[in-house]
Formats: C-alpha cells, structure tokens, sequence
C-alpha cells in the first residue's frame, strides 16, 4: 500500500495520554511489550502514518523510551483524562488535535481522518459507540484548552462535561460502521487478560489483510454504500476481495460483481489505492490498500 | 447512391443566392460524413488566411452515412468552420432531430458563405432554399428561436438549429443549439453570429436507401442490444456526472484553474449525490437506446440538463461547491449559447488573475475563487460583451494577451481552446492528445484518457510509445465522428474497425475492410493538420499551458506528480514519429500519396463536385513545408 505522506505544514496533531496510574494492569501499560516494541512507541509509530506532530502526555517523572515524538509531564500527577487533555492542547502545533489514550493498540486511520474532516464548524467530533461518548478518541479544537483549564480549577474530571459548552458533532455508530465494523479503534487494555486477548487479536489481525473497498457510481448506487471495510485471509487478491463484497453485498452479484464472484462485470474496471488501475484479479492486496470499483468508461 | 445523398447546397448569404451541386463517390468514399466529409470541404473551399468572421469563411453542416439508417446513437451532425477562438479548423457535433431533418433533405452537406445584410435565418426543405427576415429574432435564446420558426413553419418536421445572444455578439466560444443539444466548442455559433444567421430550418422526407437492409438490420439489433447492457451503464444510470467523484479521487479533477487537481466538496456536486438531491428525469437524443442525458431539478423549480463537462467548469474549476449555483450557471450559458468549458475556464482564469493582483479591475469587480455572484453576473456580461465581459467574451487566450505577460500563465489553453475536465498532470496520455489535438485543448477528438484508465499504462508516467497510442485514438474517433456513431457506444463494438467496416459497407454497398476504414480516420486527420498549416500552425502551437510544465500537483494521491518539458516534447516526437510526420509536426508529401489524397487523386473527386465554386487551389501538397521554416523557434 501506498503511505499517507505527512504534509509539511501540520494540518492536524495527535496527543497520547499516557499519564495513567495503570494500577488494575499492574504495570506502567505504556511500557507493555506490544507488536516488538513498547505500546506507546506502537501507537506513535502508527499514527505518524497521518500525523506530522505527535504529543505524548506523561504523568511526572515518568519513564518513558525514546520516542519521535514531543513527550510533556502532567504539571501534576493523576488529574485524570482532562489534565492530560488541557496539556497535550497546550502543547499542539496544530488547531486540530486528535486525541487517545495509550491502551488502544487497534486504532484505524481512515476513521480517524473521518474525524478528522468532520472539524469543520465545530470544537468537538466525537464517536458514539454501544452506547457512550468515547472522549479519548475525539478530535478537539486547540482553543476549547482554556476551558479544560477551567474545569481542572473546578475539579471537575470528566472530558463529557465540556460537551454542553461547545460546538460537538457527535459521530453515529453507523457512521463509524464504515471504517471499523467492530469498533476495534475504541477496544483498551486494564487487566492483564484484556492484554493478552489484545496481543491473541493482533497476532490474527496481522495475518488478516484489512482493506476497504470504495464504490463510485452506479456500483455506489446498487450498493447503497459508498465504503465497504473488508478483513480478508492472509495473502487475499483483489478477486478475493470481490467475492468477499459480493457476500457482504449481494446486490452486486450479476450486476457489477461477476456471478462466479471474482471479477467485475464489462462494465467496471478498479484501481488500487487511486493509482493503479488493475485488470488481473489475482493481483494481492495489502493492509491498508483502497479498491476502488469505477466505470470502465470515464467519457464526459 | 447508398447511405449518402450525393448531393451539397451551397447558400451565399451576401448575395441571396443557392444552387445545389453533386457530392464526388470519391469524396465521400474517402471522408465518410460529418467531421470527416466537413473537413475536407472546408480545406477546399475556405481561402487559406480567411478571418473566421470573414463571410468568405465556409460555415459547413455536414451530415453522415449512417444517420437516418435505424442503428442507435447515430441521429447526429457536424459542424465544421474556421473557428474564432483558436483560428484554426473547428469542427463540432450535435445531435438529436436536427440530424435528422437535416439529411431528410435529400443533404449531405451545406455550405454557407457570405453574410447577411440583416438578421437572417435559413429554411432548407428538399427542393427549396428559402432566406427569411430574423430581426424579430434577435436577441432570442436558441429555444425561443426554435419556438418561433416552429410557429412560423407549423410543420411539425421542421426541425431548427440557432444561436443565442452570444453568437449574435461574436463571443468566440459561442455555441450553435438545437432541441437542448449544442454544437458546442470553438465558436461556431460566433460564426453564425458574423453571418447574421440567427438560425437554420431544416424539414424534409427523403429517406436515404442502404444497399443492404437486412444487414444493417441485423447490426443494427446487435448495437441496440449491446446499447442497453452494462457495457453503458453508467451513462444510463447515472449520465456522465458520475464522473466527478471519481475523478476527485484519481487526482484528476481540475480545480481552481487548474492550481489543483482535487476539490475538497464535491460530495453535493458528485453525480451519485445530484441524483438523489436534484434529479428531475432522464432525456435521450433521437434514435438513442442509451439516452444520457440527465435533467436536475433547482430549488426555483427549473430544470436543467448538466454534463460532466459543465459540472467540473462551472464547478471546481471556480471554486463552486453548490449545485443550485452550478445549475444556475449552466442555464444562463444555455440560454445565451455560451460552450459551458470556455465560460468556465476564461471566468476561472479571470478569478485568479483577480486573486493575484494581476488584473486590478476583475478584483474590483469582486472576482475570486468561489464567488457565485461573480460567476452568476460574468456569463451575461460575456454573452453581452458587457464590461469586463467584453474582454473575457475574446475567450482566455485573446484577454490574458490584453491583460499582460503575467496574466498568460494562468490562461489554461491549447491553441486559444480552454481545456476540458481532465487533468493532463495525472493522465500523461490525455496530456499528449491535449497537446497535439488539431481543435486545440479538446477530450472528444482523440478520447486518450481511454487509455490513461484502461490500465494499459502508468497514467501518472509520460512515456514517448504515447504517440501511437494517441494517433490510433484520433483516428478511431474521427472515424466514429464520420460515421457518425455517438462515443458511448464505443464500448459495445468488440473489434471496431471490423464491425464498422462490415456495416458501413452495408449501408453504402461499397466494400470497406479494416485497414481501410482506419485509413479514413488518419485521413481525416491528416487534413485538418494541413488546414491548421496552411493557416499558420506553428509547433509551438503543440503546446501545454506553461502552469502544467512548472507546477507539480499539489493534492490527492497524485500529489508530487509532476509534467516536464522533456516528457512533453518526448512525447510529442513520438507522437509525430506515430504518424509519419517528420519531426517538426510537418506532413511529407509520401504520406499524402499513401492516403489517396496527393496532387492527382485528389483533383479527380475535387473536379466532379464543385470545382466552380471554388474559390482556389487549395492543394495539400502546397501545404506540406519542409522543416527547416519553423524549426528555429521551437519551444
């Protein structure tokens, strides 16, 4: 797949809490062995795919490895989410900012640059998932920090309690639906049980190639859907993603999906990742990889 | 004679009179219909330096061998002129009745010349020519024109082609209407409009024989079959709209004159969203099974036809984001008869030039990157040559030379002709048709971004085997233009040359193999090169805006992708070297002699038509220079 290059000019930073006491974990959960390496610098690795500027929250003193990223100290320990909130804004380059906690391995770039293009006349975008608000993996507005302020002087430590006062665009379930089908993203670690599930998922994730299929036209109009997540078999081609969106979609079958469920209909040609436009369905995909499935006529 | 007429009116406007002539086998065999036949009448009988305004300047319609014989998409017609924006040879289609009308009066062509010494329009039925008084006319849109004559005529076979308020003021991409259709590029509508011909009556019964019916039926069937698979889906379902989308997610959308090449809305303005938000219902031309066109619905209530083309213009290309005022502004240009490219591309560069300080007084007049008001009151200004419009009525090319030096870089043309909605940066192919396109910076003579999206090649990369490919793509087109089959059924021929070869030898009863029917597409070709010689052409005229040279894209997957010098000229080399032409883009009179058209085959069809009303021996060898005059200054 073709990386997201980080522009030069941050349009948007990333802020990892990591301050927590950890204490039903047992041990500091940043430094948790995760992917080779520890969890913080996996979640920093992964997000500089789409971020120039990552901020990583700790509490005082806190032991952390080298990471490329801007690492501050809570000025003081343990004030909860909203303390590593205010500081990470403060110390943002950029007006957007998204923020997680340090226990979420299965973040999703593409529902976070969803988030991301949702900011336009708002200080909040937050996910609603099963029910409950997830503070910790929103997109806040730099100029909402003084307000966090605000509430840290009240004592007042919960992220929801900022919502009321400003402009928040709460984002669906089945908007997210599109790009995280099971809500992975939102998926942390408190015990040890949860981290050894998370490392078991991992493991099979890896393996698995996760990509997206996305439907323009006629294909969009049959689908009733313009994106389509798919988790496919280790080694999956592009005529394995075509048989899985055939199952998912059955609509498709006959019209752009071919009846044997492996090819496009004479109709439709498709492109990966918006660059490559590709004939052979035995071409295999990657993590990460956009199909794209267009008119094979691009007349105008 | 089968599936033509044989025969050719020619009208004198300056001095009221008209006299039909017979059409050469030669010809015809040579030039097939529509572009290809208006072609070569238009190398013969247009004096070589005619002002497009000039009333020496042809005005031709030429009709086709396959219009009128029952096979899908083919009710079309060409007009073919020397074109005010770019100088050079113009040659557009349209569709609908009018074709039909027209080559049911016993036509193959017309020819106008002259001008009017008072608004004028023209009634040809199949044994009379008939000049009538147009001032009542005047100032009418195209429909309201239409409406008239139709009421004037109360025939309902009459059929009427007219300019708006554009044509009448020489606006030079003026468009030529008919039924909701238009002749839209390069100003045929202005040459109308400086004949003082508000517009052409056609009526007439004469239906043309083929040679062998039941084999054009049979072709016909498989056509009309094939015209209704998924082969034209999306033209079908969604019309040519559904391109947006997914050309702003291929990089390849062109944005804000061309800074960019994606938009950051165009979720209102994509096709999939305007046929839930504003769909009022489909249309089709006259015998057409795939039936494309698709009418929105406004907030006011009105409906309007819109087209990839006039979505992306009117569109990103100024910035505009709202699908009310892109509808809105497709309906002026409809109802002044302004080509909706042009308009798009000459107020886009105006906005930028306003935007950089260039050009003081389109800023004053509040010109910027999505301004709907500054769009809204240009395109009237224009058809009116009002203020500023009087200036952008010149097109982008003739008011950036006004404007300034500076100004020029932001005009996005080729030979004067504002370029389409496909972005030349991300699809290298289509950079080269661009380029070396005869009309200037048009998508529909050469259609080369077929194989920028074919996945033959890497379409972010120029590679010089590009020419063949773009030779082979404007030969098969002038082919389809000739015929005339409309460019959506394309898909529905498995061997094309074949199968079209076998149905035109159907209906003419004349036998056509492949090899010679792509023959007549390179022919075709090769002529308008000469006319385009013989009026000047200049390689530098084979040229991209110096914008698309300098600048990488700056968004989208293409980002980075970049168009140099070096790629461009290599191209263009391999694009001369494709076509037999020697490395300055001139015609070698070897190459005449192999496509029939050297100094004596050509004067045995010329001397059995209209040899009398010529007005000079335009030999195409006269017009095959050696390199060394315009070597020198090549870019």
């Amino acid at each position: 797949m073709i990386d997201p290059t980080p522009p030069s000019q941050p349009h948007a930073s990333a802020i990892i809490l990591a301050g927590g006491k950890s204490s039903r974990m047992g041990r500091p959960k940043a430094l948790l062995p995760f992917d080779g390496q520890p969890l913080i610098a996996h979640l920093v690795r992964h997000l500089s795919r789409l971020f120039p500027d990552i901020v990583v929250v700790a509490a005082p003193a806190q032991a952390l490895p080298p990471l490329p990223a801007t690492v501050i100290h809570d000025a003081v320990a343990y004030q909860g989410p909203v303390g590593g909130l205010c500081y990470g804004l403060q110390a943002a380059q950029a007006e957007m900012c998204f923020v997680t906690a340090c226990d979420t391995p299965f973040l999703n770039l593409a529902l976070i640059s969803y988030l991301l293009a949702q900011m336009t006349d708002c200080d909040v975008v937050v996910p609603l998932w099963q029910g409950r608000l997830q503070p910790l993996h929103a997109v806040y507005r730099r100029s909402v920090a003084p307000l966090l302020h605000e509430q840290l002087v009240r004592n007042e430590l919960r992220p929801i309690a900022l919502y009321a006062k400003v402009r928040t665009r709460e984002v669906r379930p089945e908007e997210i639906g599109r790009f995280d089908p099971e809500g992975l993203s939102f998926r942390n670690m408190n015990t040890p049980e949860e981290y050894e599930a998370a490392l078991e998922l991992w493991r099979v994730r890896q393996r698995a190639v996760t990509c997206t299929v996305e439907l323009f036209g006629v294909a969009r109009l049959r689908a009733k859907a313009a994106v389509v997540p798919l988790t496919l078999p280790p080694g999956a081609t592009v005529g394995d993603a075509l048989a899985a969106l055939a199952e998912q979609i059955p609509a498709l079958v006959g019209s752009v999906v071919t009846v044997d469920r492996h090819g496009l209909t004479s109709g439709y040609i498709c492109n990966v990742n918006g660059t490559i436009f590709i004939r052979d369905t035995t071409t295999p995909l990657q993590s990460g990889d956009s199909l794209l499935i267009l008119s094979q006529d691009a007349g105008g | 004679m089968y599936g033509f007429h044989g025969r050719l009116l020619w009208v004198d406007l300056s001095s009221g009179t008209a006299s039909w002539h017979q059409l050469a086998e030669g010809r015809l065999r040579l030039f097939l219909g529509g572009i290809g036949l208006g072609t070569s009448l238009l190398y013969d009988f247009a004096p070589p330096a005619v002002d497009p305004f000039a009333p020496a300047n042809p005005l031709i319609f030429a009709s086709a061998p396959l219009v009128d014989t029952g096979v899908t998409t083919t009710a079309k017609f060409a007009v073919v002129t020397t074109s005010p924006l770019t100088n050079f040879l113009v040659d557009s289609l349209s569709s609908s009745f009018f074709a039909l009308a027209l080559k049911r009066t016993g036509l193959d062509a017309v020819v106008i010349t002259g001008a009017a010494a008072t608004p004028a329009y023209l009634v040809i039925t199949e044994d009379r020519v008939a000049v009538r008084e147009a001032t009542h006319l005047w100032g009418k849109s195209a429909r309201e024109t239409q409406d008239a004559i139709r009421e004037e005529w109360p025939n309902a076979d009459v059929r009427v082609a007219a300019i708006g308020r554009a044509g009448e003021n020489r606006v030079r991409f003026a468009t030529l209407s008919n039924e909701g259709r238009h002749a839209g590029r390069g100003g045929v509508g202005a040459v109308m409009g400086a004949k003082n011909l508000k517009a052409i009556a056609v009526c007439g019964h004469r239906r043309v024989c083929v040679a062998d019916p039941d084999g054009v039926e049979a072709i016909a069937n498989t056509l009309r079959q094939k015209s209704v698979s998924a082969l034209t889906v999306k033209y079908r379902e969604i019309g040519t709209v559904a391109n947006l989308a997914v050309f702003n997610r291929l990089g390849t959308l062109p944005t804000r004159n061309f800074q960019q090449s994606t938009s950051e809305a165009v979720e209102a303005l994509s096709g999939e969203s305007l046929l839930t938000t504003h769909f009022s219902r489909v249309h089709g031309c006259a015998s057409c099974t795939i039936r494309c066109e698709r009418l929105f619905q406004a907030l006011t209530g009105e409906e309007q036809r819109l087209e990839y083309e006039t979505l992306f213009a009117l569109g990103p290309l100024c910035g505009i984001a709202d699908p009310e005022v892109v509808l809105h502004a497709a309906r002026l240009c409809d109802q002044y008869g302004l080509d909706t490219i042009s308009t798009g591309g000459t107020i886009a560069w105006a906005m930028e030039c306003a935007e950089k300080g260039i050009w003081p007084a389109a800023r004053a007049q509040g010109l910027r990157f999505g301004s709907a008001p500054a769009l809204l009151s240009m395109i009237p200004a224009i058809a009116t040559r009002t203020g500023l419009g009087a200036l952008l009525a010149e097109g982008s090319r003739q008011a950036a030379a006004q404007v300034g030096e500076d100004a020029q870089y932001w005009a996005m043309h080729v030979k004067g002709m504002e370029l389409p909605g496909y972005e030349p940066r991300s699809l290298k192919t289509m950079a080269l048709g661009l380029a070396v396109s005869p009309r200037g910076a048009c998508h529909n003579r050469s259609g080369a971004y077929e194989v920028d999206f074919s996945g033959q090649v890497d379409r972010l990369r120029a590679e010089p085997n590009r020419g063949a490919l773009v030779a082979a793509a404007e030969d098969y087109t002038a082919v389809l233009d000739s015929l005339i089959v409309c460019k959506f059924l394309r898909k529905c021929f498995d061997h094309f040359y074949r199968e079209a070869a076998a149905l035109l030898s159907c209906v003419t009863g004349w036998s056509y193999t492949a090899e010679e029917l792509r023959r007549v597409g390179e022919r075709i070709n090769t002529v308008k090169k000469l006319y385009n010689i013989r009026r000047g052409w200049h390689p530098r005229d084979d040229w991209l805006p110096p914008r698309l040279l300098r600048e990488p894209l700056p968004t989208g997957v293409a980002r980075g992708t970049r168009l140099t010098e070096t790629e461009l000229r290599a191209m263009i080399q391999g694009y001369y070297k494709a076509r037999g032409w020697d490395e300055c883009g001139l015609v070698p009179e070897k190459k005449l002699a192999e496509l029939g058209i050297g100094h004596e085959a050509a004067r045995s069809y010329r001397g059995m038509d209209t040899t009398r009303l010529q007005s000079g021996e335009n030999d195409y060898a006269d017009h095959t220079h050696t390199c060394n005059h315009i070597l020198d200054s090549h870019n």
